[in-house]
């Protein structure tokens, strides 16, 4: 209890303290309203022992007594005297109600301490301290007695308590009676003087402001000075210009600089005066007004090229290729056959849009009116600008030549013709292999020796026998070939080591004719003996020219030359006086040249590269062609040297054939190519053709002024070309293939060994080594 | 000892440079590059070998002369671009340290040709420097318009600013009216795509495209930044070509631009041509008749006409002297070609050129034309106005400028009608007469002594230059075929003006015809008669193929060929059989045996020809040979397509002989 009691006088002491602030700051609304408080303060302690929280029913008991002094007496100030004076009847009653604050407190001045030791309840010892009485400045309007000491915490935290805190002895404020609606409505009604409806959080009373305060918002609300005392801006005293000094401080004159204009400031003023004139710097417009102005303006219109000048184009700039012009296919009304089919339509959705060719199908729209839009139109556009500006631009020459005129121009076949196409006539007798074939001079006799030792001699047309001779009865003949001129009638053939000249013996040949041939192969006796004494003694003379003997004789053949080894092959020269000899296995002496009118043998090659296969003159000019196994080599028999080397290409060349122009040279080889060689062209063959599957044996040209040639293979084939040299030097000759002559049959590996042509007509004879001689016409 | 040579430093490597490369010695941004390329022409080029040229070991796509990219450097436009570059870098600063007045004043610097329509810099040397004379400037031209009049037809969007849209309208505009004052307009024709036209300028041709009215499809991946520098180069070019043609014939340029007019859709009309001195003013006026329409009293007019022309003879007689020429004197000299007649026998005839009878620019000048409200107003006005004609009316539906929005005019002597022939409103003639408008006439009522024609009717008839009957083009007919007038013919391509004999093959006709009696015969039968011949013709078609190929055989095919015959008969008298029906093929074989065996002839010269080209190809060498295979293939393809065309219509001319026939046979 008797804290409670404390806890009471100390409520009473601060109401006083209060009050006796409020006199000295001679404020009266004030004390209105704190005296006020006070009063409910002390009501409310009353109740305070009783009942710890504020509950409505005490509240509403000590309204009855209270609420009826707040509502009648305090806001108005009608009857502010009335509430003076009950104030004033009030205080003394507080303090007649609290006996034992004086005396304690004159006890406590007495003993001049800050505490008073009493006895508590059990009679024990108690410190009662002193109140603090915070002594604050005078001039301090803030600090007002019954501070809430809370701190800076929500108010809302002592909701449910009746005190809104403590002040700064520790003693609980107590919450002020809050008005019920009806005093809040008089309240708006009637607004006291500095009333602002807020509600001050230290105390939880309704905030009043004083005029002064009032004053002092406004003052702060306008940006003023809070004071009104204050000048801002007081009256400038120039303390040191003003006041002209007797004797100044230096004694220097004054510079010439303070009373010269500024050269560095013309300067500046000078440029900012060039920039206007110039235009650099505008007079100052609004933004708006100078946009504007900038879109009225118009572009100058004027003609770029007045004073134009074609230049030369440049030789690397590629104008851009102009799109192609719309053809008939994009109208929008075409021909009906433009249209596309259903198909057509099908295939060209299916295609990626990259590949398509047409990037549109044609479309018939029966009225301009039901014409759509061009979807891709601003796409295709776009296309356009991105070729102009990144695809690179390449210049492509475009043959814009007939393609025909590119083919050669062939003979038609009917230019080909005349060229041999079945075989017309076989002539059989041989036994065995027929190796060697060939046609008289004048056409009519064909003669021809084979593997059993024969020579015979046949009618072209009707394949006759009409004479025979057996050379050897062990060799074969190697080689039989006519003297190529129509005066005689001489024929050579080779067995072995021995070449025998004969003049057959046929009722056809005119008796006149027979002894000139006769004449023409004994005439070389005389001269023999006459001259033999030229080649040295001591030498073995490379062949050795000699009568056959009696039964030979008889027979015709008239002359027998014998050479070191066995030959292959007979060449003669286009006179007839002198014809050459191969025999390959034969090391230094494998090619002679034998004189038929000395009976004159020679060698003209003391040493060969490789090994001789064939020989043959020039049909013109004095020129002999010796053929090893890769080369042919041409000499000039005059002067005695080298001209010429071909180099065909082929591995083994088996034969060859002068074209009878001198120009060109056909070449057959044992690797189944046949090679035409341009002499004039170039070493290399002009043509190559492989059409053999076997080797090829012998190859010839026509010599009786048909465009042909022919070559004989072992696949059992005689392949007919027409070989046409032009008279032109620039143009190369042409070659066709014209015919395969098939019929020979091969017979362990050989197929037609020789053949010839007939001197006139495009006839030839081939030689198989089935036995038969064939004639192809 | 020779010095080792690095890669990349001599050769033809010195002489190309990449992309990237070119970029970066210009030290400018892609974008602004590819800006400099586009407006100063600079393409890249193809090295012959693209792995010599490249020093990097990747491959690089596009290459440049490097002499090109050295010519850029003294460019003007690269200072601008470093420039512009500058200032969006000190803005971006600003805008860094926060200093936001500072990057609104530079953004106000900054030129912002979206908004404006206008950079700050011109293009006028870059034209100046590309096109050195004004022929190469129209040489150039064909991009420039099919360009500028997309763009003038272009919705704006933010990639598209409106302002670009409605000055490339404009120069589009202005050009037509050159076009249509010195009547240089030639061809035009309707095609799927849009409205293509050509027009001969000081003797160069320029072809164009202009899309149909309609709101253009954009669809994705098309960079509208690309086509703008394109644009922008495009749009100053053709000011300056229109300043110097309006120049040339005594115009000045621009014209006078009426903007109300042009927001009531006047288009052409709302310019209004002005000679630069007052002898050409008078025959300005005449063009836009917009102006006369709404202009003073025609007498008042007549009399201040007449008083002009007489100023003009007085003042500027020695600016006209081609006319006063004319007047003193018709046997004076003209700039017409004189004939040349032969004086004596025995001499070349040289050809020349012949004066067309009908001049473009008097071709519809007789003529009052109205346009009906569907058809499309501005191509017909245009090509109405550049051909001739001075009267031109329109329904005021399709906007201003018209002489006459009523088409009750009795003046008028075609109109032009794009509209299907109702049925309902031919039955009843009555109902037509409740319309809202008094001066519209219904849907199919004709107005007397006036000529209704279709749209295509106008083109047809400027391209030959001769006026098309209008029967062929009345309302509602079929069309007759609209054909491309820029078609060169070639000899042996399918030409579809000339009747199909002059153009067929000798085989194809026969075959025809074979497969025509086949059709005869078997037409009493059955369709399905028909298809069989169709694969019979088909088949045939192989063998020819197949005889190609193989030429060796020779002789074999032809009695092959004689079996086949033979077996076709066989089987022909089976199916004679088969249906009931004696072969009365006799009498008719005749006809066709002959023509079968002209046939068999032609085929046999074909197999001759083909063998013999066979032959000659086999000695051609392969390079030749594969040169020759390659151009045969193209040439191939090209009379394949012929080909195709020919059969295609062959086949409707016969559908269409054999309507008529069933037609006939109906209406007896």
């Amino acid at each position: 209890m008797a804290s409670k009691l404390v806890e009471k006088k100390r409520k009473v002491r601060v109401a006083e303290s209060e009050s006796e602030d409020e006199f000295a700051g001679g404020d009266f609304d004030g004390i209105l309203s704190q005296s006020e408080d006070e009063f409910d303060v002390g009501s409310d302690e009353e109740h305070d022992d009783d009942e710890e929280s504020a509950n409505e029913g005490s509240r509403s008991e000590e309204d009855d007594g209270d609420s009826a002094i707040l509502s009648d007496d305090i806001p108005s100030y009608i009857d502010g005297e009335e509430a003076m004076g009950k104030l004033i009847e009030d205080l003394p009653e507080l303090e007649i109600e609290e006996p034992g604050v004086d005396p304690k407190r004159k006890e406590n001045d007495d003993a001049d301490r800050n505490y008073r030791v009493e006895k508590d309840a059990n009679g024990n010892e108690r410190y009662v301290y002193d109140e603090i009485d915070p002594v604050y400045d005078s001039d301090d309007s803030d600090a007002q007695g019954a501070v809430n000491t809370i701190g800076n915490i929500p108010l809302s935290f002592y909701d449910s308590y009746p005190h809104i805190g403590y002040d700064i002895n520790g003693k609980k404020i107590m919450r002020p009676a809050t008005g019920d609606a009806l005093q809040s409505l008089l309240d708006s009604i009637e607004v006291p003087k500095g009333w602002t409806g807020v509600t001050d959080i230290n105390t939880g009373n309704p905030l009043n402001l004083s005029q002064e305060e009032l004053e002092l918002v406004r003052r702060v609300q306008h940006g003023l000075l809070t004071d009104d005392l204050q000048d801002p801006y007081p009256e400038t005293v120039e303390y040191f210009t003003s006041i002209e000094e007797k004797m100044p401080l230096s004694a220097a004159p004054e510079p010439k600089r303070r009373f010269l204009p500024s050269k560095n400031e013309a300067k500046q003023v000078m440029k900012l005066v060039r920039a206007i004139r110039e235009g650099r710097i505008l007079p100052y417009k609004p933004p708006e007004e100078r946009q504007r102005e900038e879109e009225e303006k118009e572009e100058v219109h004027f003609d770029l090229w007045q004073n134009e000048e074609a230049a030369a184009p440049n030789p690397m700039h590629i104008p851009a290729p102009k799109l192609p012009p719309p053809g008939y296919d994009m109208s929008y009304n075409p021909p009906e056959e433009y249209l596309p089919t259903k198909e057509e339509i099908e295939e060209w959705e299916k295609l990626d849009p990259e590949e398509r060719e047409k990037d549109y199908m044609p479309q018939k729209y029966g009225a301009l009116r039901k014409v759509p839009a061009w979807d891709t139109l601003v796409k295709e556009r776009f296309e356009r600008s991105m070729d102009l500006y990144l695809a690179p631009r390449v210049r492509k020459n475009r043959l814009n030549i007939d393609p025909n005129s590119l083919l050669p121009k062939l003979p038609s076949p009917f230019e080909l013709k005349p060229f041999p196409t079945v075989a017309q006539t076989i002539f059989r007798g041989h036994e065995g292999r027929v190796r060697s074939v060939a046609i008289d001079p004048t056409g009519l006799v064909v003669a021809s020796g084979g593997d059993d030792g024969t020579v015979r001699a046949w009618e072209l047309l009707t394949g006759r026998q009409v004479w025979s001779v057996k050379l050897s009865s062990d060799e074969a003949v190697n080689a039989v070939r006519w003297r190529p001129t129509k005066d005689t009638f001489i024929l050579a053939a080779a067995t072995g080591e021995d070449i025998f000249l004969m003049v057959p013996i046929h009722p056809s040949v005119a008796p006149a004719l027979d002894q000139a041939s006769r004449d023409i192969l004994a005439a070389g006796f005389g001269y023999a003996t006459n001259g033999h004494q030229q080649t040295a003694p001591g030498k073995e003379p490379p062949a050795k020219w000699a009568r056959p003997g009696a039964k030979l004789e008889d027979e015709g053949v008239l002359i027998r030359v014998t050479v070191r080894t066995t030959v292959k092959v007979i060449n003669w020269h286009r006179r007839g006086d002198h014809f050459a000899t191969v025999s390959p296995s034969g090391q230094r002496s494998s090619v002679a040249i034998h004189t038929l009118s000395k009976h004159l043998t020679q060698i003209p090659f003391r040493k060969l590269s490789g090994l001789a296969q064939t020989a043959a003159f020039h049909p013109s000019r004095p020129l002999f062609f010796v053929a090893t196994q890769r080369t042919i080599r041409c000499y000039d028999l005059q002067k005695l040297e080298l001209v010429k080397v071909v180099q065909p290409g082929a591995k083994w060349i088996s034969s060859f054939d002068i074209h009878p122009g001198g120009d060109n040279l056909i070449v057959g080889s044992y690797d189944k190519r046949l090679l035409w060689h341009d002499l004039d062209l170039s070493n290399r063959p002009y043509k190559t053709m492989r059409f053999h599957s076997e080797a090829i044996r012998a190859v010839r040209y026509h010599r009786g002024g048909l465009p042909l040639f022919a070559d004989t293979s072992d696949d059992g084939t005689i392949q007919i070309f027409h070989g046409k040299v032009p008279n032109d030097q620039l143009e190369h000759p042409t070659i066709v293939p014209v015919k395969i002559l098939k019929g020979h049959k091969v017979v362990s590996k050989l197929g037609v060994l020789d053949m010839d042509w007939h001197p006139k007509e495009p006839w030839c004879v081939s030689a198989g080594a089935d036995g038969t001689i064939r004639l192809w016409m | 000892m020779a010095k080792i040579k690095k890669k990349g430093q001599s050769g033809s490597t010195k002489n190309y440079i990449t992309r990237t490369q070119a970029v970066k010695k210009l030290q400018i941004s892609l974008p602004d590059f590819r800006k400099l390329c586009i407006w100063k022409g600079i393409y890249p080029r193809e090295p012959r070998n693209k792995k010599k040229v490249s020093k990097s070991a990747t491959a690089s796509t596009t290459f440049y002369y490097t002499k090109d990219i050295q010519y850029l450097f003294h460019e003007p436009l690269l200072q601008k671009f470093r420039d512009q570059k500058v200032l969006e870098k000190k803005i971006s600063r600003a805008l860094g340290r926060g200093d936001v007045s500072d990057a609104a004043r530079f953004e106000r610097n900054a030129s912002k040709p979206e908004q404006t329509g206008k950079p700050r810099y011109t293009l006028n040397h870059v034209i100046r420097e590309r096109y050195p004379t004004f022929i190469d400037a129209l040489r150039d031209l064909d991009d420039c318009l099919s360009m500028l009049f997309l763009f003038a037809n272009l919705p704006s969007t933010s990639a598209v600013p409106a302002k670009m849209i409605a000055r490339c309208e404009r120069l589009c505009q202005e050009f037509q009216h050159y076009l249509i004052v010195s009547h240089s307009l030639r061809k035009s024709f309707l095609s799927i795509k849009g409205i293509y036209y050509q027009a001969n300028i000081q003797g160069e041709d320029i072809l164009w495209l202009v899309p149909y009215k309609f709101n253009q499809r954009i669809m994705g991946d098309i960079d509208f930044r690309i086509m703008g520098t394109f644009v922008e180069f495009y749009m100053t070019l053709l000011s300056f070509v229109n300043y110097r043609l309006y120049t040339s014939i005594g115009l000045k340029y621009p014209p006078k631009f009426d903007q109300s007019m042009d927001e009531q859709g006047a288009e052409l009309a709302a310019f209004s041509l002005e000679g630069v001195n007052i002898a050409t003013d008078g025959d300005a006026k005449a063009i836009t008749n917009g102006e006369s329409a709404h202009g003073p009293d025609p007498k008042v007019q007549a009399e201040v006409n007449k008083l002009v022309k007489q100023l003009k003879e007085d003042s500027s007689n020695g600016d006209t002297p081609m006319q006063t020429d004319a007047e003193e004197g018709e046997e004076s000299a003209t700039d017409a070609i004189d004939k040349f007649e032969p004086a004596a026998p025995g001499g070349d005839v040289l050809p020349q050129p012949e004066e067309s009878i009908s001049d473009p620019a008097q071709f519809f000048s007789n003529f009052t034309i109205f346009l009906s409200r569907e058809t499309p107003r501005q191509p017909l006005e245009f090509i109405l106005r550049a051909f001739g004609c001075k009267r031109i009316g329109w329904d005021a539906v399709l906007g201003e400028g018209s002489i006459t929005t009523d088409e009750t005019d009795p003046s008028i002597t075609h109109q032009i009608v794009d509209r299907p022939v109702i049925q309902a409103a031919m039955n009843g003639n009555g109902d037509g007469e409740d319309n809202q408008t008094a001066q519209k006439l219904a849907p199919n009522q004709r107005y007397p002594g006036r000529i209704y024609v279709q749209p295509q009717w106008v083109w047809d008839s400027i391209n030959d230059l001769e006026l098309k009957s209008p029967e062929l083009y009345a309302p509602g007919a079929a069309l007759p075929p609209h054909l491309s007038p820029f078609v060169k013919a070639a000899p042996g391509a399918y030409d579809p003006t000339l009747p199909l004999d002059a153009q067929e093959t000798e085989a194809e006709a026969l075959d025809a015809e074979l497969a025509d009696a086949d059709l005869e015969e078997g037409s009493d039968e059955d369709v399905q008669n028909d298809m069989d011949v169709d694969s019979g013709s088909e088949d045939k078609d192989d063998e020819n193929e197949d005889n190609f190929g193989g030429f060796s055989e020779g002789e074999g095919e032809e009695e092959e060929d004689e079996e086949e015959s033979a077996t076709l008969q066989r089987q022909r008298e089976l199916e004679a059989e088969l249906s009931g029906k004696s072969l009365k093929s006799k009498s008719t074989d005749a006809k066709t045996k002959a023509k079968l065996e002209a046939k068999k002839a032609l085929d046999k010269k074909a197999r001759e020809e083909a063998e013999d080209l066979e032959r000659a190809k086999g000695m051609l060498s392969k390079k030749k040979r594969k040169l020759f295979e390659q151009m045969q293939y193209t040439n191939n393809k090209k009379s394949a397509e012929d080909l195709k065309l020919r059969s295609k219509r062959r086949k409707l001319e016969k559908e269409k002989a054999k309507a008529n026939g069933k037609a006939e046979v109906r209406f007896r």
